[in-house]
This record gives C-alpha cells, sequence and structure tokens, in this order.
C-alpha cells in the first residue's frame, strides 16, 4: 500500500465519519419528528412523568411525615425528661400516685430515663420507599425492651395498600420505565417490516444496525432525559443534593445501567424480530417474565425453603424461658448474674443478706435479655438464609437485582433495619451494663448523677 | 355464531406458536397451583404447630397466679385463608402474631415482608398473579387482530355476503376469546379441586365459585374490549397498543394511584398519635395495679356494699379479681374505640377503593379475588377481633378464677392449679360467613358485571356503524 493508497483510504474514512454522524443527526432529527407526531408516544411519556412526579411526592411525604414524627417524638423525650428533673429538683420521688417509685434509686432513675432512638430517614427516600414501610423507624427503649418489640411494628397502614406498595419514583423506575420504553420502541422496525421497507431503509441508511441503533438511542435518550429531570426535581423537595451522605451518584449511575439493562433487550428483540405485533408480544412477555414471573418464584421457592417465621423461639424466650429463669433459686441467679458482671461480686449487696433478693430481682432483666438475644441470632440467621437464597438468584433474576441496590442506595434496604435493630440491641445493652452495677453498689442518684445516666444512655450511637 | 367460534377454535390449534404458548402455560399454570397449594401446606403445618407449641406451654402450667398468667399469656397465629393458595393477597405483609394478655390489646406483628429482603413487589407466585396479570395480555394478543385481520384481509366482507350478520362475527369473536380464558379458569379450578378433594366444604365451593365468576367477567370485558377495538380500527397493530395501553392503565397505573389516594382521602393517625389517644382514654379509668387509685375506691365501697361488709378482708372473694376485670372492662371500651376507629377509616378507605371498580375493572377483580380467597383485609380484620374477643374471654376467666378461685385480697402468693389452666378453652377460629363476604364483595361483582354489560351495549350499538373495509 503506498502513501497515495493510505491518504484515498483516510479521505474515505473520513468522509463515512461524516456520513455516520450525518446519518446519526439525521435520524435524530427524523425521529425526533415522527415522537412528536405520535399522541400515542406522547402521552405515554407525559403519563410516566406524571407518575414519577406523583411518585417523588408520595416519597417526599413519607420523608416529611417520618421527620414530622421524630421530631414530635423528641420533644416528648423532651418534656418527660423535664418532668423527670423536676422529681430532683422538687424533691419528689416520682410521679404522684405512684409511691412504690423511686427515682433516687437506678432502677426507677434509668427506668424513667427518656431513651429513644430514631432510623432517621434519608433525604434520598424522595426517590424509592423501599421496604421502609414494612418496620418502625422509633423505638423507645428500656432494659427491659428488645428489637423485636411489639411497639417496634409499623406504622399503621391499609395492608391491601401495603401489599400493592406506595406509588413512588423507585416503582416508576423499575416497572414503568421499561413499560414506557416499550411503548417508544414497539414499532421500530417491525412497521418497516410490516411494510416491507427494510430494504430501502438498507440502502438509504448503509446499514439496519445503526439506523436501528440510532432509533434505540433516541428513546433512550428520551427516557433518561426525563429520568434526570425528574430525579433533580426530587432532590429537592428533600434537600438531598444539600446532604452530604446522599447518594446522588450512585442513583443516577443505577437509572442508567437500568435503563442500559432493558433498552440492550428491546433492541436485541427488535433486531431479531419480526413484525410489530410480534415485537410488542415478545417485548410484554420479557417485560412480564422478568417483573412478575422471575420475582414471584423466586419469593415462592424461598417461601417454600424457609416458609415465613412465626417467631416461636423468641416467644419461648420472652415466655416461657424466661417464666424458668424467674423460677430458679436466689442462689442460682445469683451466680448467673455474677458470671455475668464479675465487677458486682464484691459490690455492697452482694454481701447484704436483706437486700441481695430485691436486687436479684431488679436486675434480671439483663439475664432476660441474654435469653432474648441467642434467640435473635437464631432469627436473624434465619432471615439472612432466605436473603441468600434472593441474593443468588440474581443472575436470573435482574429486576430484584436492581430494586435490591435502590433500597440499599437509599438506606431502605432490610439491611438498614437491621443495623437500626443491632443499634437497638447495643442501646438495651448499654442499659443494663449500667444498671446492674449501679443497683449492686446501692448508689444513691440525685440530679448530676441522672444528668450522667441521661448523657451516657442517650449517647450517639 | 357458533360456526365461528369453532372456526376460531380451530385457528389456536393450527397456529404452532398460541398452541407452543398455551401449552407452555397451562404447564405453568398447573404447577403455580401446586406449588402454591404445597407452600400453604408448609405454612399452614407451621401454624399448627405452633399453636400447638404455646396451647401445650400453657396446659403444662403446674400452679401460677391467674393474674401472673394473665401477664404470662400468651399467643395466637393468623391462619391461613381458606383460598390462600389460590391467592396470598395481603398476607405477606400483615403480622402472623398476636400477643395475648391482660390490660392491652396488642396489635398482630412479625410480617413475613419484613423477615426477608425485597423481592417480588407482586407477592409470591400464586395462580391470582397468572390470572389477574398475564391470562389478560395472552386474551388481548387472541384477540387484538380477531376482526382486523378479517378486514385487511376483506374476509370479513365475504362473510356479510355469505349472511353472516356483522354482529354475530364480533360475538363469536368475542366468545371464542373467552372461552379460552374461561377453559383456563377451569383448568385452575379443576386442578385445585382436584388438591383439595379430602378438604372441600361447602363453604369453600362457594367462595371459589364467585371467585372464578369474578375473573370470568373480567376476562369478558377484557375479550370485548379487545375486539371492540379491533373492530373500531383499521390496523391491529393500533388495536393491540391502544388495548396493551388500556391493560397498563388498568393494572399497573391506575391501582397505585387510586389505592394510595384512598389512604390520602381517608388518613390514618401515626402509631405514636394512636398510641397517645389511648394512653390518655386509658389513664381516665381504673388502674387494676394501682390500690390508690380514685376509681378504685368507689369499687371497692361497692363491692363492700354489696357483701355487707366493712374491710377488703372480710370479703369471702378476692377482691383484686374484681378489680383487675374492672380494669379490663374499661381498657375494652377504650380499645372499642380507637381500634373501631381505625377499622372504620380501613373501611372508608376499602369503599372508595371498590367504588374506584367504575373506571378501572381490574380493582373490583382484585378486591373479589382476595375476597372470596380470603385474603383480605376484611378477612384480615375478622382475625383480629375473633382474637380480641377471645382475650376477653380469656383474661375474663383468669380474673374470675382470681376473685372466686378460692383466695381472698391480697393474698398475691395463691395459685390456680394445673387442671384450671387446662379447662381455659383454646382459640378456635370461625372462618367469615360465605353471605357476609358476599355482601361486602357484591359491589365488586356488581361492577364487573356493569362492565359486562357496557361492554356489550357497546358492542350492540356501534356494530351497525362500524366500517367493513
Amino acid at each position: 500500500m503506498d502513501s497515495g493508497d493510505l491518504c484515498f483510504n483516510a479521505h474515505i474514512n473520513s468522509e463515512n465519519e461524516n456520513n455516520m454522524s450525518a446519518n446519526f443527526i439525521s435520524v435524530f432529527v427524523y425521529e425526533w419528528k415522527h415522537f412528536i407526531r405520535t399522541p400515542f408516544k406522547i402521552i405515554a411519556l407525559l403519563l410516566f412523568v406524571i407518575a414519577g412526579v406523583y411518585g417523588l411526592h408520595n416519597g417526599a411525604a413519607l420523608y416529611n411525615e417520618k421527620v414530622s414524627e421524630i421530631e414530635k417524638l423528641q420533644e416528648k423525650a423532651a418534656n418527660e425528661e423535664e418532668e423527670i428533673s423536676g422529681y430532683f429538683s422538687k424533691g419528689e420521688t416520682g410521679p404522684a400516685g405512684r409511691p412504690w417509685v423511686n427515682v433516687t434509686n437506678p432502677y426507677w432513675a434509668i427506668w424513667y430515663t427518656p431513651v429513644y432512638h430514631f432510623k432517621s430517614p434519608d433525604p434520598s427516600i424522595v426517590y424509592n420507599i423501599g421496604q421502609s414501610e414494612q418496620y418502625g423507624f422509633y423505638k423507645k427503649v428500656t432494659f427491659w425492651s428488645s428489637p423485636f418489640d411489639a411497639d417496634l411494628a409499623e406504622e399503621i397502614a391499609n395492608p391491601e395498600r401495603l401489599q400493592f406498595g406506595r406509588l413512588d419514583f423507585g416503582f416508576v423506575v423499575i416497572y414503568l420505565l421499561p413499560l414506557l420504553l416499550l411503548v417508544l420502541l414497539y414499532n421500530i422496525k417491525g412497521d418497516e417490516e410490516d411494510n416491507g421497507y427494510l430494504p430501502i431503509i438498507e440502502i438509504q441508511s448503509g446499514s439496519i444496525n445503526s439506523w436501528l441503533l440510532t432509533r434505540v438511542a433516541f428513546y433512550a435518550s428520551v427516557a433518561f432525559i426525563s429520568l434526570l429531570l425528574m430525579f433533580l426535581y426530587g432532590g429537592f423537595l428533600t434537600g438531598v443534593f444539600a446532604s452530604e451522605t446522599s447518594p446522588v451518584f450512585g442513583i443516577v449511575l443505577l437509572l442508567l445501567f437500568y435503563l442500559l439493562f432493558w433498552t440492550v433487550i428491546y433492541f436485541l428483540i427488535l433486531k431479531y424480530g419480526g413484525g410489530t405485533a410480534k415485537n410488542t408480544l415478545m417485548m410484554a412477555g420479557v417485560w412480564l417474565l422478568l417483573t412478575f414471573i422471575v420475582p414471584a418464584s423466586v419469593y415462592q421457592f424461598v417461601s417454600i425453603k424457609n416458609p415465613a417465621s412465626l417467631m416461636t423461639d423468641l416467644i419461648d424466650a420472652k415466655g416461657d424461658n424466661r417464666e424458668q429463669l424467674f423460677d430458679q433459686p436466689d442462689d442460682t441467679l445469683r451466680s448467673m448474674l455474677f458470671k455475668r458482671f464479675p465487677e458486682i461480686v464484691d459490690s455492697p449487696l452482694a454481701k447484704d443478706s436483706t437486700r441481695i433478693k430485691r436486687a436479684i430481682n431488679r436486675s434480671v432483666s439483663s439475664l432476660a435479655n441474654e435469653l432474648l438475644k441467642e434467640s435473635i441470632v437464631r432469627l436473624e440467621n434465619e432471615n439472612r438464609e432466605k436473603n441468600t437464597m434472593v441474593s443468588l438468584s440474581y443472575w436470573f433474576n435482574p429486576v430484584s437485582f436492581f430494586q435490591d441496590r435502590f433500597n440499599a442506595l437509599t438506606a431502605t434496604h432490610y439491611q438498614d433495619f437491621l443495623a437500626f435493630r443491632d443499634q437497638l440491641q447495643t442501646l438495651i445493652d448499654k442499659q443494663i451494663g449500667l444498671l446492674v452495677p449501679e443497683i449492686w453498689n446501692d448508689v444513691t442518684v440525685d440530679e448530676n448523677r441522672w444528668s450522667g445516666y441521661r448523657s451516657r444512655l442517650q449517647g450517639e450511637m | 355464531m357458533w360456526q365461528i367460534i369453532v372456526n376460531e377454535w380451530q385457528y389456536y390449534f393450527r397456529s404452532r406458536l398460541l398452541f407452543s404458548i398455551s401449552a407452555g402455560f397451562i404447564i405453568v399454570l398447573v404447577l403455580t397451583v401446586i406449588l402454591g397449594q404445597y407452600q400453604s401446606g408448609i405454612q399452614k403445618d407451621k401454624y399448627v404447630n405452633a399453636t400447638d407449641h404455646l396451647r401445650g406451654q400453657w396446659e403444662k402450667i403446674e400452679a401460677m397466679n391467674p393474674h401472673s398468667a394473665a401477664h404470662y399469656g400468651t399467643y395466637l397465629f393468623k391462619p391461613g385463608g381458606l383460598l390462600n393458595s389460590l391467592d396470598d393477597g395481603i398476607n405477606t405483609v400483615t403480622g402472623n402474631v398476636l400477643r395475648v394478655e391482660g390490660h392491652v390489646q396488642n396489635e398482630i406483628v412479625y410480617s413475613e415482608a419484613s423477615q426477608i429482603k425485597s423481592v417480588s413487589r407482586f407477592g409470591r407466585l400464586r395462580s391470582s398473579l397468572l390470572l389477574q396479570y398475564i391470562v389478560p395480555l395472552l386474551l388481548i394478543f387472541l384477540a387484538f387482530a380477531s376482526i382486523s385481520n378479517e378486514k385487511e384481509s376483506g374476509r370479513l366482507r365475504l362473510l356479510l355476503v355469505q349472511g353472516a350478520k356483522l354482529s354475530q362475527i364480533i360475538f363469536g369473536k368475542i366468545l371464542s376469546a373467552w372461552l379460552y380464558g374461561l377453559s383456563l379458569l377451569l383448568l385452575v379450578f379443576a386442578a385445585y379441586l382436584l388438591l383439595n378433594i379430602d378438604s372441600l366444604t361447602s363453604a369453600t365451593l362457594i367462595r371459589s365459585f364467585f371467585f372464578f365468576v369474578a375473573y370470568a367477567l373480567y376476562y369478558f370485558v377484557i375479550c370485548g374490549l379487545t375486539v371492540y377495538l379491533s373492530a373500531r380500527w383499521q390496523n391491529a397493530t393500533l388495536a393491540l397498543t391502544s388495548m396493551l395501553a388500556i391493560w397498563i392503565l388498568w393494572t399497573i397505573f391506575l391501582p397505585a394511584i387510586l389505592i394510595s389516594y384512598s389512604e390520602a382521602a381517608y388518613p390514618l393517625p401515626s402509631r405514636d398519635q394512636f398510641k397517645t389517644a389511648m394512653k390518655e382514654d386509658r389513664a381516665k379509668g381504673i388502674d387494676g395495679h394501682n390500690p390508690l387509685d380514685a376509681r378504685n375506691k368507689e369499687l371497692q365501697e361497692k363491692v363492700l356494699a354489696e357483701y355487707g361488709v366493712d374491710s377488703l378482708s372480710q370479703l369471702p372473694i378476692n377482691y383484686d379479681g374484681l378489680r383487675m376485670q374492672a380494669d379490663e372492662d374499661y381498657g375494652n371500651i377504650v380499645w372499642d374505640k380507637h381500634f373501631g376507629n381505625i377499622r372504620e377509616i380501613l373501611t372508608q378507605q376499602k369503599r372508595m377503593i371498590q367504588l374506584a371498580g367504575i373506571f378501572n375493572p381490574f380493582l373490583s377483580l382484585r378486591n373479589a379475588s382476595m375476597g372470596f380467597a380470603g385474603s383480605d383485609n376484611l378477612h384480615h380484620h375478622d382475625f383480629l377481633l375473633q382474637a380480641e374477643n377471645y382475650r376477653r374471654v380469656f383474661i375474663k376467666t383468669l380474673n374470675d378464677e382470681h376473685a372466686y378461685g378460692g383466695s381472698k385480697t391480697g393474698d398475691w402468693g395463691w395459685k390456680a392449679d394445673n387442671a384450671f389452666f387446662k379447662s381455659v378453652p383454646a382459640y378456635q377460629h370461625k372462618p367469615r360467613d360465605i353471605g357476609a363476604i358476599v355482601q361486602s364483595y357484591a359491589l365488586d361483582l356488581g361492577l364487573l358485571l356493569l362492565w359486562t354489560v357496557v361492554i356489550f351495549a357497546l358492542m350492540l350499538t356501534s356494530t351497525p356503524r362500524m366500517k367493513i373495509i
């Protein structure tokens, strides 16, 4: 090949490139004209955007509800604190009509210390509610609490609505975005094939593939721009962009990957499919398979392998096992307590035969807590097994995978609530760790000491 | 018309694609019924074991103070609905475990959905999922070209020239597709009956009947509308895409919006508001654990006067048991008020969703399907009510034993024996009366019927004006 050939080839290549970009632009322009003249597609896009905006407002409403509920509870906790503080300053021992309460005793002082723990919503919940409606997000912690107490139940909601799920932006993305793409793409190439125009198009554009890719890319771009605009709008509803921890880029990437995932699937169907009706049928079929059938089958399989727990283990730990524990002779309970808290072996009450029984009774919650913790470990392990099975399905269950990642990014994942339960357990342990030595050391609580309790128990996790 | 139906079915059988899809789908459908049944069976075993376990614990109590036993309490588990294996309804999102104890009406907790990370927005693979979402799509694909293809090929004109009436052709096409849907329904029905042949009751049969009637009506609406659009539009693709748009609107878009809207229209209190309001009301009544309570004094004087004695120690009974029951009686009024309020709001929401069936027959189908399967909110609340009634009897039995079992006031060390604890009746769940179910879902069935009539009327009125070319 001489230098003349090289020059000629370079000229041809550059001309081809110019032609290609000109083709690309002309197909985009043609597609834009086609799009704005197709009311059906415009309406579909509008509906999609309306649903998205509605979903964002639903997410923002949930965020605001949670934030306002947390503020109310914080206020309530502050009032409770003021009340207890008042007992000390007024020289009272507790609430009127409850003479058995004595806040100068560590048992009652700690019992009455308001310790609330919250799972504050991340502002990114505006994009995806995830599993947040299935769990409680606040709890008052005492030394008799457990992370599986009934007061940690989810907010009161209509179960029929819960079953269908709230229409949030996540739903719009995961379920409606593929449908929007279907509506935008269903007749691409199929119409031309039905009418016998494909050979002409091949001559005009040079390549059916690049012509198809450009047209598909146009609609994918329309969908992505719509998503981005909605994403930006949602960000302003809860101040996502102002929050340092919000995974803005992660969410945008996820949206992009999810869009690409469906675009590739539909592109392949259009490329290898036939007429419009056949393509539409195949696209709808794949959508149904990936969004309904496969996730539902995985759920069915997991339910068969590991049916829903009726919590009998936990119930036993709270009921029968606890009763058996309480029925133990004092000597046994004392030995158990000494083993658990070696620092109280030489405490004043350990040597006081007249008051030791009461000290044991008031410390027994620590032993009950250990029983509960053992059953909770088993319970969480059972749940972990189920979750592992779900994770193993992701290679053929991509929609659940994307939903899972969306939940993780917006802090509405199972793991986030598991972490919340772990934090609650830490707080319970903290209370017990403070309570038992204080009781056995026969401490008298004054306002200062109580303030110390408060800051120790309510301290940051 | 019969000939048209026969011809259509011959076409269904001749089309290799349709035949393969149908065969595959039938296998999936039957497999889903079997797996649904199997999964429900496993869950039922778990329910029976857990119930027996808890009852066993209760019956093993050797000796315990009745009020301590009221605090010890027991647990009830939510039983599965009668047709649970066909439609799971709300079962995965509601709690399954209810604590029964003195002084408080607890809420049901530990839902299945909270025990697993998010996997399927539309629940487990149940027949209802296929019957509600997939079969209608199949019917749309079956019927979208039924008239437009005849128009495009010129066969429609030929048929008319040969003496067939347009209305006969149109209804023939509708019935052909509808019968296809109906045969899938019958297959599910037959598989379900076969798997449950040993446990069938009249209640199950009646429920199954209405369950399938609802689906049959919905399928008629889908087939009718698809054939109508096929006849209305000149182009089969346009008919298909219009019908797909309607399907998307009905099954995905509108339910999510309308159900969410019902919650906004009739807002429920937050958990804290609910608890605080109950606590405030509860504080106005007698406190069973506080002998210094002013209202306790009143009751005490009344009881002393009734027995004609001057002090509690002279009473032949244990006054503590009476005080505890007075506490319960007052609590019950408070629970009825607040839990009743929640039920009332949920009923309003439900009614709104049912009325939304005017715009969206899919909602009527979904309601009726869950309702007749026994996995809806009404059945859920029926269980909660039965459980609460049981709790009241359970606690009253314990308080009566405390009061009249032979102990004296203040004798907290007194214990009832094992025979007494065994005599406390176990919870027996009674399935909701079928008459009440039919009444609750008559609106949904009525609306589905109305949609059927509207589609029928639409066909009759528009057929004469339809273009045949």
